[in-house]
């Protein structure tokens, strides 16, 4: 009961400050109109457009520049840019002030209020609450701002009554035009609702203050869309590229002979497994520092997959010590399914795959640590790297061991390529896995990369030539993705 | 123990008890004898690190094993505030949020925050022998949203917009051969070096996707463009690590400005 | 279905994300944070997974009094003693039995670790039952400090800053120094070259170290930082988008066999 006549209280105390700002932003509109100052052209035709491709909240304003900038008296310094929104949003903006006063209250941060500011007097008045009192009046007040904001579409249909013209910015002269991206978050005073009339209107302002109001532009509406219209060559990428996997694939599977060449470091895989065998040594995995979310990281389960299945057949020991708990996870189902396809369900161990440390170089050290005691005959480090690159490399070439890498990683691909025996660079990291397997079907998804690059090829040779006439800039455009 | 390594500990021990002392008795501040101890707690385990420089040894696992239980905690602490607390708690509900004084986010659709506690719960379920393969739901999550969101942002980034920076003029403010030849100099702003560096950059561009062509025999003229391909690969490799040499070694400087100035107070 | 099931889900996922790169729509964005935050929570359950891990780990290491085992006793007690305060905080204005209670529960957790393992259960269970019971009594009893798992308290605890400025970051920063010796060692080895690809590489990395050598005694040639910065410029340009489209292709096949189902080795079939 107490709460609920507090949140009358602040309601009632917050309408009458509220009349105060009407007066403020009435004061503003009509400042324009002051005799002695000689008034400029004002800007024409003001017009807008819902943003296109966007989640909406937002209007695209375009105008006609006042005849007095940049020509004429010349004397418009700025545009000032207005929009009429009504009382309620008014209203609403306060008590999302309060809101915030009082959040700031309960996290014990209110310092950056400013004394003597409108927040400053909230926050003697919520400063007294107690803690649970703090809690319900802004479980209400969050509840009212929810609710009003569902009839703030209703509420702009009674223009030109009932709310005010709000100073939203200011252009420079030459300006003419200015998007008015709303927040879509309804507790943002930037909050811009959707499908609402909105009015909106520009004034060019001297350097004395003298204004000018364009016409008013309005009703507007804003609203999101569906389908992003700038994104269209993605589109066509992605059905060519998933059309060529798809019949490469295809043909992968009805048996056709699709010709890989030879990669060094693969075929050193199978070697180093052998060569760990015979000196009876363990294998040592690394992973990187990649999540399960980075493909590198996916095409690095894939050979770790093979690798082990190797390593039961042979009855080698393999270790993989892993940076992020979600890999570890997925490395330990990969090892054991490895081993259970190899026919040794027995020889597989939990702790083959452990975790150490999300830790970057708490990893390293225990890695480096590894190398050192345990002395594996192969290191493999696939996956992505950082900084720990070299250190890891250059610890396991000290300590004797056959090295094999791949990264994507551009910057650690150097380090890798001097500190290791066979490195693979960037892509070869990802055909790798469809190499360990000679899966026909995995070969299949080369092709169409291959067929990618040619395409890249020729465009590019295309775009060359063009370039040199005038016409280039066209065929350019074909490819530009605009955000 | 053997002897040596004894007196080696024995050695470290008194070296680093008398550090304390002498830190503590010159230190000002509030408690001296705890920053002294903190200090020469930081310079011993800098040097137990860089003792693995001349090999594996106790110090070095000490410090080692301790960084690796330290910070996984630490990471699980934060984790912990900045996920659990600021990001799953604040949807759950508000009592749940006031209690652990944080902003309730309203939305209504926050009752779909309980799958992903849902699909924790299932990943923990690794720890059963029986359920252990639920745990591949929420590992499956992961990875088809993932992989989903890396397609189309890749090809855009990586594709389409790589075949438009790629085409570049390969003639520059070109009047014709007299012009050319009257006017050639060698600045790197002249016409010729321009010419030169955007043919560089077209042909490298080329040869390089040449040498990642897996599909082909590198054989012939193909071969020979793979083999450009990765001479310049490689002459990048090498810019680059030089680079970061001269980065690395700036490191290495700090940390040993921190062992004589913090520590011992050799320079100021 | 056990195996069908995941593949499914992978399946649908990654449709919708493929699809949603061009739906600007609140809704459709909406849903693409919704995502996102469920795999950062996913991952905070997945790291208790991994501290249980580095539990078992250690614990079978001491059990087994494999080689080093005495070392893992330091992970256990880092691991522990930096989770501990990370969940209490200091109300008064010492720490009263604080340093106490932290030795018994480091007691407790010696005793029962002890107790899993050795012969003399008894013993060790009756020991860890002291060490609870000092433990206990003290977090009952003594009012300077606190427990708080609602509040990130935790983390403004001196003893907890301290551990991360004293005991985490001397270490990482001597990791990351480290580099500078390992890089010595890494130009050693490329010093020496066997082949033409080799060379390649020393050449221009000598090249860019002359430029960016800050201590050269001896005035720069012109023609060095000119070359550097044309090596810079034009052919690692042409090599990183070389790469870079490289990778790019192969991290768009990579996923799109993941989406489809064609690539399931991460999956444990492969």
């Amino acid at each position: 009961m107490k709460v609920k006549l507090l949140f009358a209280v602040i309601l009632l105390l917050l309408l009458s400050s509220l009349s105060f700002a009407q007066d403020d932003s009435a004061e503003i509109d009509t400042s324009a109109v002051v005799e002695e100052l000689v008034l400029p052209a004002p800007p024409g035709n003001l017009s807008g457009v819902d943003k296109p491709n966007d989640h909406g909240h937002s209007i695209d304003l375009s105008w006609e520049l006042s005849p007095d900038d940049g020509g004429g008296l010349n004397t418009v310094l700025q545009y000032d840019i207005y929009h009429w929104v009504p009382n309620l949003m008014l209203e609403l903006n306060l008590v999302r002030d309060s809101i915030s006063v009082i959040q700031k209250i309960i996290r014990k941060t209110t310092n950056g209020i400013i004394e003597g500011s409108q927040a400053d007097s909230m926050k003697k008045v919520f400063e007294k609450l107690s803690r649970s009192e703090l809690f319900d009046v802004r479980n209400s007040l969050t509840e009212y701002v929810k609710k009003g904001n569902k009839g703030l579409a209703e509420a702009c249909k009674s223009y030109p009554e009932g709310g005010a013209w709000l100073f939203l910015d200011k252009k420079p002269s030459g300006t003419s035009t200015f998007d008015h991206i709303g927040s879509k978050e309804f507790k943002s005073s930037g909050f811009v609702p959707d499908f609402a009339n909105l009015y909106y209107r520009v004034d060019a302002v001297t350097a004395d203050g003298a204004k000018a109001s364009s016409n008013i532009l309005g009703p507007i509406q804003s609203s999101g869309q569906w389908y992003n219209t700038f994104r269209t060559p993605v589109v066509f990428s992605v059905l060519l590229f998933t059309l060529l996997t798809v019949f490469f694939v295809q043909k992968a599977r009805k048996g056709a002979d699709l010709y890989v060449r030879p990669l060094g470091g693969i075929e050193a895989v199978d070697d180093a497994i052998g060569r760990a065998t015979e000196m009876g040594r363990p294998i040592l995995y690394v992973l990187g520092l990649g999540s399960a979310a980075d493909i590198a990281t996916i095409a690095s389960f894939t050979i770790l997959g093979r690798v082990a299945k190797k390593v039961a057949e042979y009855q080698t020991e393999l270790l993989v010590p892993t940076y992020d708990p979600i890999v570890m996870t997925v490395a330990q189902e990969v090892v054991k399914s490895a081993y259970l396809d190899a026919g040794r369900p027995d020889a597989y161990k939990e702790d083959t795959v452990h975790f150490v440390t999300q830790s970057q170089f708490a990893y390293v050290a225990a890695v480096n640590g590894i190398m050192l005691r345990e002395l594996p005959a192969t290191n493999i480090y696939m996956g992505k790297f950082f900084a720990e690159s070299l250190i890891l490399a250059e610890t396991g070439a000290l300590a004797g061991s056959i090295q094999i890498s791949g990264t994507d990683e551009i910057a650690q691909i150097p380090f890798f390529i001097v500190a290791c025996d066979y490195t693979l660079i960037g892509e070869e990291l990802y055909a790798a896995s469809a190499y360990l397997g000679k899966e026909p079907v995995l070969l299949g998804s080369l092709k169409a990369q291959d067929y990618a690059k040619a395409a890249i090829i020729v465009l590019a040779v295309i775009g060359v030539i063009l370039a040199q006439f005038d016409f280039g800039t066209e065929f350019v455009n074909l490819f530009e993705v605009v955000n | 123990m053997k002897k040596t390594s004894m007196v080696v500990f024995a050695t470290i021990a008194s070296l680093f008890l008398l550090s304390w002392i002498v830190k503590g008795m010159f230190s000002e501040g509030s408690s001296p004898y705890l920053d002294g101890f903190l200090v020469t707690l930081a310079a011993f385990l800098t040097l137990a690190i860089m003792s693995f420089l001349y090999k594996d040894n106790p110090y070095y696992k000490f410090a080692e094993h301790l960084f690796v239980g330290v910070s996984a905690a630490y990471a699980m602490c934060l984790g912990f505030w900045s996920t659990i607390v600021g990001n799953l708690i604040p949807r759950l509900s508000s009592t749940v949020s006031d209690f652990f004084q944080v902003n309730y986010i309203e939305g209504d659709y926050n009752i779909f925050f309980v799958i992903p506690i849902i699909f924790g719960i299932l990943l923990l379920m690794r720890l059963s022998p029986k359920a252990g393969w639920l745990s591949r739901w929420p590992l499956a999550f992961i990875v088809g949203t993932t992989a989903g969101l890396n397609f189309v942002r890749y090809l855009r980034s990586d594709f389409i917009n790589q075949i438009n920076s790629t085409i570049i003029p390969l003639l520059i403010d070109w009047n014709g051969f007299g012009d050319f030849f009257s006017n050639m100099n060698f600045s790197a702003t002249g016409q010729l070096v321009m010419m030169f560096s955007n043919l560089v950059i077209f042909v490298g561009v080329v040869c390089g996707i040449i040498y990642f062509y897996f599909s082909k025999e590198h054989t012939g003229w193909f071969g020979r463009a793979s083999k450009v391909g990765i001479w310049i690969l490689m002459i990048t490799f090498g810019a680059s690590f030089g680079y970061t040499v001269m980065g690395r070694i700036s490191l290495l400087v700090g940390r040993i400005t921190f062992l004589f100035k913090d520590w011992l107070e050799i320079i100021s | 279905m056990k195996r069908q099931l995941p593949f499914l889900l992978v399946f649908i996922f990654g449709a919708f994300m493929t699809i949603q790169y061009y739906i600007p729509h609140e809704s459709s964005e909406f849903v693409y944070t919704f995502l996102l935050d469920w795999t950062m929570i996913i991952g905070i359950f997945a790291l208790a997974l991994g501290i249980w891990s580095l539990y078992q780990v250690s614990v079978e290491k001491i059990k087994h009094k494999k080689e080093n085992w005495v070392y893992s006793y330091v992970t256990l007690f880092g691991l522990f003693i930096m989770v501990v305060l990370g969940f209490t905080f200091k109300v008064g204005d010492s720490w009263g039995l604080y340093s106490v209670f932290v030795i018994a529960l480091m007691a407790f957790l010696y005793c029962l670790i002890n107790a899993s393992i050795a012969k003399s259960k008894g013993l060790w269970f009756g020991l860890s039952g002291v060490a609870l019971v000092v433990l206990l009594g003290i977090a009952y009893f003594d009012d300077s400090w606190g427990v708080a798992f609602m509040t990130s308290e935790g983390l403004r605890n001196t003893m907890f800053t301290n551990f991360a400025d004293f005991v985490m970051t001397p270490i990482l920063a001597t990791m990351f120094a480290l580099l500078a010796f390992f890089i010595a060692s890494a130009a050693y080895r490329a010093f020496r070259a066997r082949n033409v690809l080799a060379s390649l590489l020393l050449v221009s990395a000598i090249i860019v170290m002359l430029r960016f050598n800050p201590y050269m005694p001896f005035g720069l040639p012109e023609l060095i930082a000119e070359l550097s910065n044309w090596l810079m410029n034009v052919p690692n340009l042409a090599a990183q988008r070389a790469i870079v489209i490289g990778i790019g292709l192969g991290i768009v096949a990579t996923s799109l066999k993941v989406i489809l189902g064609i690539e399931r080795g991460y999956m444990g079939k492969g």
